[in-house]
């Protein structure tokens, strides 16, 4: 029974606006020194479009066992932070995961779990994929990535300030929240009806809040708009020169050749395995 | 030469009745260093916006007249092109922080403008204000100063020849202050900027600058030399600016005629020390006066040996204290003080029970709150925060005040929140959103929310941070006839006006760790505390201890019962 109060209490902690936002620096931020996070983003970008597309379009158990090791090892490489990490098995889990083990449970033979083995590879693949790249990436290497492929300069302008702004809301939020606990009087949560209540009062506190916070964010980030306009962000928006100077800074080396090299001569193994199976 | 001059300058904003700029004409030199000064919505931040093109090119109004800055017209020239030659530092500046690295937000602007060597020239601006090594920071690791270091190093990138910054301190501790001022004179007379302070704080103005603008009623009222300017006090205080407290001082002592008439007034300490002299008459008085019996009651907060450490983005967790111990006894009423970062809100918002220490434990009224949560606790102590717009959570602050009490079905909530609302002045802003009033009335509405349960412990973080010299004066008072309504206070402040005017016990963190608590002569006569903890007495004091060190005078008052023209005691002298 104590543990059991000591894990509630841990889990409600750990799920604290304030843990939401350390979790979100970490993921943008935390991970600058990894070697994904050296990687030039372009290679990056290119090296996605392979893991994120291709094993829709394979079936072959081997050789998605075998991309799936390699984004796992990405992924593990781009020190992704413990709550992606948590919602990416969340998410595959209740994707498919379950029907997988429900299967094996209830006696599923071989014709049924194999097909539910390939999609649940399939989505756990495509999904650490993207984790790594997206997570593993600072958003401005990967907004200059994606400048370079031609994406409009809003797009990556709108990545990088919405890492930005996402303290800055996570901390507003957190106040407002804040006010609503001090000052609110919650339904008692020791019965099971109680919290489910308490459950519900928590869900309309967050959508009062929903006012507070964009009345506040507005009023703040005025004085932002006009301090975009005197750093010159609407030049920069039309003015082919910036881009350029802007994108001169990403360059391809040693390392991304190796990654690139390395990540083809595993798949090209993977593929001999499955033809050899 | 002139650096500025602005001609007739009319300036209305859409939809409002009068005009918030008329005809004003002003001429800066090159190289000046110019406060600006006047009362709250005189029109100081409209027309520094008229400098650097704002007004009229991005906000759009009634306008006429003309601004010339170093020889181009505002009207014919882009915001991009004035943007190098005037920067501007905003009073929120923590918003004009775009990027999430240093450098790269201080280079920023000139990557905009397509500047090839915009690393370079981010590093040169981190240089001059003062935040070289800290280039690959980022934003969050940054305290509060350095925060506003890094807000002018982006306006500085550009290298433009005038700085305008839009009361580069309200937000800071001395220490901070004085490191803003001194990049601003090093960048001043090194670099030869020509640089304009919105500013309150008048002891910074006799320091630091050389000319003083009085703003009345969207015009320019005059222009003079600070030294002069200062000493206009009833002119100033008309226009709720407040000259330094020596001013003031002899302002008083002259208007008694115990100051001879012929002499200037001083204007910083040291011209005080040539002016001022002891008088010899009630020298023990304030001594009796002091120690006020400080009756022993019971505690109604106590930490033992509190320990608490912070999750951080990277590395491990930050310690904000270790082993703290510190009892609060009721209808105390004490100002917590330290530097930026000392942990002071922190402090609170474990007495709160909204974060619990690691190891310690914290007992409120005598009961442990290691289990509780703080809305069970909200009946007993209740805590205003730093930015009251995080106070407001309903769409006028009638509902706001009663929300605490609707929501518990408090018999009178209905007569509780009318009183609340009469009390503190609101009562004809009921129907308002909180984040529409002025500063003074949205402080106002978050103390009456935050006494709304009428607690017995009352929690404030930096009531009077951001507040113009008048609306404080407003907030002291309120606080003091709120003396009366909540038993126990604790105020957590670099005020030190504040913490003399008002606590009867002072608290002093530092390190995460209590460094000094007593009344405010054991803390104000510690110099070795005060230097450590970078506490900076009011003026006045100073100038008492400066003049006789045995002196402990905290408002003007004590000071002018205490001393007296040096000019007038002669005469005094040789008619006995």
């Amino acid at each position: 029974m104590k543990i059991m109060q000591k894990l509630s209490e841990s889990i409600l902690d750990k799920l604290s606006i304030d843990f939401l936002r350390n979790q979100g620096l970490k993921n943008a931020y935390g991970n600058d020194d990894t070697v994904i996070a050296s990687l030039d983003s372009r290679i990056l970008i290119l090296w996605y479009l392979f893991f994120g597309v291709v094993p829709w379009f394979v079936n072959d158990i081997p050789f998605l066992l075998g991309c799936f090791l390699l984004v796992a090892i990405t992924t593990k490489l781009a020190r992704v932070a413990g709550l992606v990490l948590g919602l990416f098995l969340l998410g595959v889990f209740t994707q498919t995961g379950y029907l997988l083990i429900v299967t094996l449970l209830f006696g599923g033979d071989e014709t049924a779990i194999a097909p539910l083995l390939v999609l649940t590879l399939k989505v756990a693949t495509v999904s650490l994929a993207s984790i790594t790249v997206f997570s593993g990436l600072d958003p401005d290497h990967l907004a200059n990535g994606l400048m370079w492929y031609g994406c409009p300069e809003k797009l990556s302008f709108s990545i990088s300030y919405a890492y930005r702004m996402l303290p800055l809301l996570m901390e507003e939020f957190q106040s407002v929240l804040l006010s609503y606990r001090l000052r609110g009087n919650p339904p008692a949560h020791d019965t099971f009806l109680g919290k489910i209540r308490y459950l519900i009062y928590q869900i309309r506190v967050i959508i009062h809040s929903f006012y507070p916070l964009m009345l506040n964010t507005a009023k703040r980030s005025r004085t932002t708009v006009e301090v975009l306009e005197i750093k010159g962000y609407r030049y920069a928006a039309v003015n082919k020169e910036v881009k350029k100077v802007k994108l001169s800074t990403m360059k391809v080396t040693n390392n991304d050749g190796m990654f690139l090299a390395l990540s083809f001569l595993w798949v090209a193994v993977t593929i001999l395995i499955s033809t050899l199976v | 030469m002139n650096a500025i001059e602005v001609n007739h300058l009319s300036f209305t904003y859409p939809g409002a009745s009068r005009p918030t700029l008329e005809q004003v004409s002003l001429e800066i030199e090159k190289g000046d260093f110019v406060a600006i000064v006047g009362n709250n919505g005189c029109g100081k931040s409209t027309l520094c916006k008229a400098l650097n093109g704002l007004i009229p090119h991005f906000i759009t109004g009634e306008y006429s007249g003309d601004v010339w800055i170093d020889g181009c017209n505002t009207k014919d020239t882009e915001i991009g092109v004035l943007a190098q030659k005037v920067g501007y530092v905003y009073q929120d500046f923590e918003n004009q922080i775009i990027r999430p690295t240093v450098l790269d937000d201080a280079s920023y602007a000139c990557l905009n403008y397509a500047m090839k060597d915009y690393k370079e020239r981010g590093m040169r601006a981190l240089e001059q204000c003062g935040l070289k090594n800290r280039e690959h920071d980022y934003i969050w690791q940054l305290s509060g100063g350095q925060t506003h270091l890094l807000a002018l190093a982006g306006a500085v990138s550009l290298q433009p020849d005038i700085l305008v910054l839009d009361e580069p301190i309200a937000q800071l501790d001395p220490e901070h202050a004085d490191r803003i001022y001194q990049v601003l004179k090093e960048l001043n007379e090194v670099y030869g900027k020509t640089i304009l302070v919105i500013e309150h704080h008048t002891e910074y103005i006799a320091d630091y600058c050389r000319h003083v603008v009085l703003m009345r009623d969207g015009g320019v009222a005059w222009k003079l030399p600070s030294k002069e300017a200062l000493q206009r006090v009833e002119e100033l205080q008309k226009s709720n600016v407040f000259p330094p407290q020596v001013t003031t001082a002899a302002q008083r002592l002259k208007e008694r005629g115990e100051y001879d008439p012929l002499q200037p007034l001083p204007i910083t300490i040291q011209e005080g020390m040539e002016v001022f002299t002891p008088r010899f008459i009630r020298r023990n008085q304030e001594a009796a006066m002091a120690h006020a019996d400080r009756a022993k009651t019971e505690n109604v907060i106590s930490l033992r040996d509190v320990s608490l450490s912070y999750r951080s983005v990277k590395g491990d967790p930050r310690q904000v204290f270790h082993n703290l111990n510190l009892r609060i006894c009721r209808g105390e009423k004490i100002a917590l003080i330290g530097s930026n970062g000392a942990g002071k809100s922190t402090l609170m918002k474990m007495m709160i029970g909204l974060l619990h220490p690691s190891s310690g434990s914290i007992a409120l009224n005598g009961r442990s709150i290691q289990k509780k949560k703080p809305e069970e606790l909200s009946g007993e102590i209740s805590m205003v925060y730093q930015n009251p717009e995080d106070m407001f959570i309903k769409d006028s602050i009638e509902k706001d005040i009663s929300y605490a009490m609707d929501v518990r079905g408090v018999a009178d909530r209905i007569e509780r929140t009318e009183e609340l609302l009469r009390r503190f002045r609101l009562w004809e802003l009921r129907e308002r959103d909180g984040r529409m009033l002025s500063g003074g009335q949205m402080r106002r509405a978050s103390l009456a929310i935050g006494i709304a349960l009428n607690p017995g412990i009352l929690l404030l973080d930096e009531p009077t941070a951001n507040l113009d010299i008048a609306t404080r004066k407003e907030i002291m008072k309120t606080l003091n006839e709120m003396k009366a309504i909540t038993e126990t206070v604790i105020i957590a402040t670099h005020d030190m006006q504040l913490v003399c005017e008002w606590a009867d016990r002072i608290v002093v963190l530092c390190e995460g760790r209590v460094v000094a608590d007593g009344s405010r002569e054991q803390i104000f006569s510690n110099r070795e505390i005060l230097e450590r903890v970078g506490i900076r007495p009011p003026e006045i004091f100073s100038m008492g201890q400066e003049l006789d060190p045995e002196s402990h005078c905290y408002t003007i008052e004590e000071f002018v019962c205490r001393f007296e023209g040096r000019r007038a005691y002669e005469n005094h002298a040789e008619v006995i």
